[in-house]
């Protein structure tokens, strides 16, 4: 259902230039592609072929078509752009009078490309070079549609201990009849319920078996895998393990957590007097602000998370990710038709460390590294969705504004608190800044060998769709009226045996038709007028 | 409106049809920036302009431009006249600068009132 084709682009070569865009039309127009859409994807290709002819060295134009959308990335060897914001602006250019002569460097090429495209993305290095990745869709995209979570449920299992219903926070959570249900309006895949959840019954729906490891694979394996072998062990025995294991090209998501946060800190410093600047580093705490905080979203850096950048960046024929908690797994199930993505559980990944590591090692670097610096710079850390939710607050209130740079991760102790690590959150991140500060005093490449960057966020985030009560506002507020007087009539103990998490929820639950009022067993025992 | 009969409002001569003088016109686009003609062009723009080299024409075939015109009555050189061949496009050479030529193709699309105003 897919076409593939690859074509090369040479830098400089000014007779050549378009035939890698003409020969994607040549596909699209064999495939039918209505005429409006083959033109919005004739002015991006064009634009972005020629900045590759014009800036740099070589060049290639990977394409994928399906039904739904074209999906083009195009990968150059050059010099890079030294500022992305201003390469966006319109009428900047650095273009060489030889093009210029020519009619190019109006300085509208990527703004061109922006405006044609439903997605766009560039990513660049000085001295290595650009990636531009764009998409357009064939047919209408339901938008607002919340996307699908990850929170796997097993219905089975459940023990109705209620532990999800209070531990989600944004009520998301239902436990009615036999089984956990997830409001996927509310849901921001963080791995609150999964964490509590002991009987087993929320999962995150990974395959335990282990990935297909060929030649053509990239494996991209999370930072905190290295940490979860004892204090024995090197992370360069585990990637040794993981390559003996098959995987011959392997990267972690450090690279692109340390790009991200080096975009950040320059973003806050240059860009913008916005200020707790929140550093998008946790896809969980991205939808929590699209959900419950609005109005934080201007305090966002407009770039991808370190998990979307790698998906975005890997086009490669195969890449194997290892999600650590639901808001990864949902980023991975978005299609790339450029690359071919698998995900593998972390389990299966520990279990092929272990299986072929052979006698640990001594961490040789103890005795050298003892002080571990934290929180460099004027970056405040705040992890675990409790105090994430508290520092939020307190951004909305006004407060916080004397931070720089706020970084805010889902789980405890960000990834290495993910619920599916058996290594304590504290110890395994403090062996992760230990081996990253020996690694750094070596002078040696802890962060893998990617060519990671930050990917900009060309298109800002949105508040979540699907939040109002109703799409009539006269009705909406009638609905609100209904639930306050309701809610009045509970209880108000909060216990969660109705199956919704507080009589609030309850109360908006059977206004929206979600649940009857017979499911709350306090209120026949509450005294009436009647019966006194 | 078909390119022979803009052509004469234009005083421009039409040295190659190529296929492209079928199509029925129905709005010119003046410009020399590749960006600015990439974005405005569609399949049924007559294009005027200053540039007269082989990129123009990759432009031209990827976007399905009927037709071209030059200026200052320079015919463009044989590579071009070949690309235009090869993608269809009509081309025609008009013998004054942009704004004279497009004032007379203006005039022609009948874009103009009883008193010679802009509609």
């Amino acid at each position: 259902m897919t076409t593939t084709a690859t074509y090369s682009i040479v830098g400089g070569d000014y007779d050549g230039a378009g035939s890698a865009s003409k020969q994607l039309k040549g596909i699209l127009k064999r495939i039918g592609v209505e005429p409006k859409t083959l033109r919005k994807v004739m002015i991006a290709a064009y634009e972005t072929e020629m900045n590759t002819v014009i800036h740099a060295q070589r060049g290639l134009m990977k394409v994928a078509v399906d039904p739904t959308q074209v999906d083009v990335a195009v990968e150059d060897e050059g010099p890079g752009i030294p500022d992305v914001e201003a390469a966006m602006q319109e009428g900047f250019s650095t273009a060489p009078a030889r093009a210029r002569k020519l009619g190019f460097g109006a300085g509208m090429g990527l703004p061109n490309v922006q405006k044609n495209t439903d997605q766009f993305s560039i990513r660049s290095t000085v001295g290595l070079g650009t990636q531009v990745r764009f998409r357009i869709f064939l047919q209408p995209q339901a938008s607002s549609a919340p996307a699908p979570n990850a929170v796997h449920v097993a219905p089975g299992l459940c023990r109705q201990c209620l532990r999800c219903l209070h531990a989600c926070p944004t009520q998301a959570m239902r436990v009615r009849v036999d089984r956990p249900q997830v409001l996927a309006h509310l849901c921001v895949d963080c791995a609150s319920c999964i964490e509590v959840c002991e009987a087993g019954a929320l999962t995150m729906d990974v395959t335990d078996a282990l990935p297909d490891s060929s030649e053509a694979s990239v494996l991209v394996i999370p930072v905190s895998l290295l940490e979860q072998f004892g204090p024995d062990v090197d992370p360069a025995a585990v990637l040794e393990a993981l390559h003996d294991a098959g995987f011959r090209n392997v990267q972690h998501s450090g690279a692109w957590e340390t790009a991200l946060r080096t975009a950040v800190e320059a973003y806050a410093r240059v860009e913008t007097g916005v200020r707790p600047v929140i550093s998008p580093m946790c896809p969980a705490v991205l939808n929590l602000i699209q959900v419950r905080y609005p109005s934080l979203l201007g305090h966002v850096a407009p770039f991808l998370t370190p998990i979307e950048a790698a998906h975005e960046q890997l086009t490669v024929p195969h890449a194997v990710f290892v999600p650590v908690c639901p808001s990864q797994h949902t980023i991975l199930r978005s299609p790339s038709l450029l690359s071919k993505i698998d995900v593998a559980s972390a389990s299966a990944m520990r279990r092929a460390v272990l299986e072929r590591m052979g006698e640990p090692g001594g961490r040789h670097y103890d005795a050298a590294i003892r002080e571990v610096p934290r929180n460099r710079g004027d970056v405040l850390h705040a992890s675990g969705m409790r105090r994430v939710v508290k520092v939020l607050d307190e951004i909305e209130n006004g407060l916080k504004a004397d931070c720089g740079v706020i970084e805010l991760f889902a789980c405890s102790q960000g990834c290495f608190g993910a619920p599916v690590w058996d290594e304590d959150p504290l110890v395994a991140r403090r062996r992760y800044e230990r081996s990253l500060t020996w690694y750094r005093a070596q002078g040696k490449q802890y962060d893998g060998t990617a060519k990671a960057g930050a990917v900009r966020r060309i298109r800002p985030l949105e508040p979540r769709a699907g939040l109002r009560l109703d799409p009539d506002m006269r009705t909406a507020i009638e609905k609100l009226a209904r639930i306050d007087t309701l809610t009045r009539t509970l209880p108000g103990r909060n216990c969660g045996v109705c199956g919704a998490p507080t009589c609030a929820a309850l109360a908006e639950d059977i206004v929206l038709g979600r649940a009857s009022i017979s499911a709350c067993v306090y209120l026949d025992h509450i005294p009436t007028e009647e019966a006194t | 409106m078909k390119l022979d009969k803009l052509a004469r409002g234009a005083q421009a001569q039409v040295v190659a049809p190529n296929g492209g003088d079928s199509v029925d016109i129905d709005r010119v686009y003046a410009g020399d920036r590749m960006s600015d003609l990439l974005s405005a062009v569609t399949d049924s723009t007559l294009l005027v302009t200053n540039l007269s080299h082989t990129m123009l024409m990759q432009v031209i075939e990827l976007m399905d431009v009927p037709a071209l015109c030059f200026l200052h009555g320079v015919a463009p050189d044989a590579a071009v006249l070949q690309a235009a061949k090869e993608s269809g496009t009509a081309v025609m050479v008009s013998p004054d600068g942009m704004f004279e030529t497009c004032g007379r193709l203006y005039a022609a699309l009948g874009l103009l009132n009883a008193e010679g105003q802009a509609m």
